[in-house]
């Protein structure tokens, strides 16, 4: 499989990496920046466009290179990929630390909100082939298989690489979901209640996506679009985002991602596309 | 990779990640306050780095990382609230900034192929928010509906 080949490669990488100081100086230096930066909000209509450091610090880092910045080298652009996938297990460790406390709820949530949670792989199912057909590649991979938030990053970058195309996909997605995911959630959760189609109680299970600023969002909607149910919607919704924050990781990790490869192939093979866009 | 590379590594970026979290709290939470909760995330993050490579790379890392962070703060693991107290010293959002900034710097090899993607991954990001929140709804709804909850 390309995926473990690839998760050979960066492991067999000269460990010379870790030494370059430089890269970690300029990290430091764009930590710095972007947390001095901070985080904003600003409201467009009836939702809330998220600016934080991250991102500030993912789009200065993108154009650091030769071609424009001149700041980081060749060297530097390589070191940086095998510093990805040490340095996001801290985050991980921290999603760990978020969960624990609040594993009792989680375990007392229920059937129908443990169920929902598989109705992430609606992202699959709906999105790749969208995808495929706007004319992405393995990017379609990344782009689609979860909603694209942290936990989503740590595996593609232990998969494949975020450097590769599969890396590309879901950072797009990612950058997409972290700047406009609230304001899209907070529109769609509102239109969504309204028709009527769903019960509110499952409206409400379905604005936990694991994300906080979108889970907020999604049910705020949802809630001032039913009043009379806003309590219980935001309640389903706050549960059903610990629950994703919880199981999400395993959920992609051993269906997500398999079915992603198996659904991409079929798909890819349907449209006649080439398999990969590596050169 | 050897275990004294890793090590060297996760306090890397502890340090840089103290530093952000410094600067994101507003100078509330300094890199000493924050230093046993850094200290306790980064033994988290390299014992399940070391007993994914200890089983072979049976699973991926993330999956021993993520349960051992679970396991150390549920009510039942004795000593669990004192872990918590120190680890919400280091705000999540600090710990993303300096994976973000290798991963920029990481993809800039590529810039042309991620600009390229435009406003067409903005479409692929909408469909994949609103598929995700269409069928968790549907499932919820259905599933209600058999077990009458409704």
């Amino acid at each position: 499989m390309a995926a473990e080949e690839r998760a050979d490669q960066s492991r067999n990488q000269l460990p010379q990496f870790m030494y370059n100081w430089k890269l970690h100086g300029i990290v430091l230096v764009l930590v710095i920046i972007a947390e001095f930066i901070g985080l904003h909000t600003f409201q467009v209509g009836p939702g809330t466009v998220l600016l934080l450091p991250m991102l500030y610090a993912l789009v200065i880092g993108i154009f650091l290179g030769p071609r424009f910045l001149k700041v980081a080298s060749e060297k530097d652009m390589e070191d940086a990929s095998p510093l990805i996938t040490l340095s996001v297990l801290i985050l991980v460790a921290k999603l760990g630390t978020n969960v624990g406390p609040n594993l009792p709820i989680i375990i007392e949530s229920g059937v129908p909100l443990l169920l929902q949670e598989f109705g992430n792989l609606g992202t699959l199912l709906i999105g790749m082939p969208v995808a495929v057909l706007l004319g992405f590649k393995r990017e379609s991979i990344g782009a689609t298989f979860s909603q694209a938030r942290e936990g989503s990053l740590a595996i593609i970058g232990d998969y494949y690489g975020l450097d590769g195309p599969e890396g590309r996909g879901v950072l797009g997605v990612y950058i997409f979901g972290t700047v406009l995911g609230a304001i899209y959630n907070g529109i769609m959760g509102g239109f969504v209640a309204s028709l009527g189609i769903f019960h509110p109680y499952a409206v409400g299970m379905a604005s936990g996506i694991g994300s906080a600023s979108m889970m907020s969002a999604a049910s705020g909607g949802a809630a001032a679009a039913l009043p009379e149910f806003a309590d219980e919607i935001l309640s389903f919704a706050a549960t059903s985002n610990l629950l994703t924050s919880a199981t999400g990781l395993y959920v992609m990790i051993f269906i997500s991602i398999p079915l992603a490869e198996r659904y991409y192939k079929f798909l890819s093979r349907d449209t006649g596309e080439e398999e990969s866009t590596e050169a | 990779m050897k275990a004294s590379q890793a090590i060297f590594v996760m306090v890397i970026v502890s340090a840089i990640t103290v530093i952000g979290n410094w600067l994101f709290t507003d100078l509330e939470i300094n890199p000493i306050n924050a230093l046993p909760g850094m200290a306790i995330l980064a033994l988290i993050a390299f014992l399940g780095w070391a007993l994914s490579e200890a089983t072979g790379r049976a699973l991926p890392p993330i999956v021993f990382v993520s349960l051992l962070g679970i396991i150390a703060t549920t009510p039942w693991t004795p000593g669990s609230e004192w872990v918590l107290a120190q680890t919400t010293g280091v705000e999540f959002l600090a710990t993303t900034t300096p994976v973000l900034a290798y991963a920029g710097i990481s993809i800039g090899r590529d810039i042309d192929k991620f600009t390229a993607m435009g406003w067409r991954i903005l479409v692929v990001g909408a469909v994949v928010l609103t598929g995700t929140f269409i069928c968790s709804a549907a499932i919820a709804h259905v599933t209600m509906n058999l077990l009458g909850m409704t």
